[in-house]
């Protein structure tokens, strides 16, 4: 695959364009998965996807042989859609705080949720899984969410998010404690 | 027994035993529980199910930024043209000006070969070695006048109840003389009346020094300062030395074609 890649980018540097539409039918998929678990919304998973392509094609004179595309636009999607989920975070992430942390950017707000017995029998777990996952920080949720579903592992997902090995375990450290504390009371259930 | 940490734990998850806790977690119940329900709690969370894109996803996806995406070759044209136009055409002005230089050089150099050649009658080729020699001859000429020069000062201020320092302005007068000779000689040939009469008397005073009977003795310095004074040997000297690189311009100019 990745000889192939990099044919493909050969021939788009040499001025065959339609060289990089091989690269983003190869890519789209797994580029659309980590768009979709970051951003959390079908239509911006599409838009990043969209867009990490576009950067990517601009970029691509800069793009190191010995570098494996798959990576490289992986992690350029990543970026592109820590960037659009910015905008909305404190929206989006504020109301299911745990507690005000101005760091965070989060605040305490009452909770309004109903109680877990009406949420196992309204089948509103996944909601309140989906809640807790929203409370975290985009790069602890992303740094999780790698770990988690895409079985990276702290050098993979260091790349990706651009910071050491050791920073991005501690943000799956501290996205796993958040996540135990705010899905506490299902326990109670089993 | 020292318990593992919830980092530990969720590292040991992850890892899937591979971090060589699993041994610890056997020995150590409180490990084993706590153990038990991270991975009870991380085994329930599952993200939202991922929406199913259709197999032509990509194709679509290409399909729409295709239209926005400018040919690299054009770009790439556009960026590296300008730097490599740029620097070949640094490379080929260099290239041009150092053979422009180099074919130069060898002209003037071929052309001062055939100036020299020309300006000297094929019948007196072979005597044109003889330019050498007259440079050399100046040359000595001009250490001889400051061998002189030099002689004539110690002279003028030689003690002359010093033997000290008398002994060696003999032995250095009968050193002069040989040189003497020969830029007498050759002054002669060269028509330089004026070198001619000064090396003459030149020649008197170190016969005269060299060849005292009896020696060098006070008196006859004495005299000899004298005569120094009243004929202004050693500023005539001095003048003929001064006149060395005039002499030796004029000498190589006249060198073309003619032999000493």
């Amino acid at each position: 695959m990745g000889k192939n890649d990099h044919e493909a980018i050969r021939a788009v540097l040499a001025g065959e364009k339609d060289a990089y539409g091989a690269l983003v039918v190869r890519h789209s998929q797994s580029l659309f998965r980590v768009a979709f678990r970051i951003t959390g919304n079908e239509s911006d998973a599409e838009d990043v996807v969209q867009e990490a392509f576009l950067r990517g094609y601009r970029k691509l004179d800069s793009f190191e042989s010995r570098s494996n595309f798959g990576t490289w636009i992986y992690r350029i999607a990543v970026r592109c859609a820590l960037d659009r989920i910015g905008g909305r975070r404190l929206d989006d992430f504020s109301r299911v705080a745990d507690e005000t942390d101005p760091e965070q950017e989060q605040v305490q707000v009452a909770d309004e949720a109903a109680g877990p017995d009406r949420l196992l029998l309204s089948g509103e777990i996944g909601a309140m899984q989906e809640a807790a996952l929203r409370s975290l920080t985009p790069t602890e949720r992303t740094a999780f969410m790698l770990r988690h579903m895409e079985d990276c592992t702290g050098e993979e997902i260091g790349e990706v998010l651009g910071i050491p090995p050791n920073a991005a375990k501690q943000a799956v450290f501290r996205a796993v404690k958040k996540l135990r504390s705010r899905l506490a009371p299902l326990r109670v259930m089993r | 027994m020292t318990h593992l940490s919830e980092e530990e734990l969720i590292e040991q998850y992850y890892s899937k035993g591979a971090d060589g806790l699993g041994e610890h977690l056997k020995d150590c119940a409180e490990c084993a529980e706590a153990y038990a329900g991270l991975q009870s709690d991380l085994d329930e969370i599952e993200f939202a199910p991922l929406p199913e894109r259709e197999g032509d996803y990509g194709e679509k996806i290409w399909q729409s930024i295709a239209s926005s995406l400018p040919t690299y070759e054009a770009r790439r044209r556009s960026w590296l043209g300008a730097g490599l136009w740029r620097t070949l055409s640094y490379a080929a002005a260099c290239a041009v000006l150092v053979i422009g230089v180099f074919n130069a050089g060898r002209l003037w150099e071929h052309k001062q070969q055939g100036s020299t050649t020309a300006s000297i009658p094929p019948k007196t080729q072979a005597p044109v070695a003889a330019p050498p020699p007259q440079r050399i001859v100046v040359v000595v000429l001009s250490d001889h006048l400051d061998r002189s020069e030099r002689f004539l000062v110690e002279l003028k201020h030689a003690d002359a109840d010093s033997e000290e320092m008398v002994s060696p302005l003999r032995d250095e007068a009968r050193s002069l003389q040989a040189a003497n000779r020969i830029c007498r000689e050759d002054a002669k040939k060269n028509d330089d009346p004026a070198l001619t009469k000064a090396l003459d008397r030149l020649d008197g005073v170190l016969a005269e020094l060299a060849n005292q009977p009896g020696g060098l003795n006070a008196a006859a310095l004495a005299r000899l300062q004298d005569e120094m004074k009243s004929d202004s040997l050693l500023f005539e000297v001095r003048v003929l030395r001064s006149r060395i690189p005039d002499r030796q311009r004029t000498a190589s100019n006249r060198s073309e074609g003619d032999a000493i």
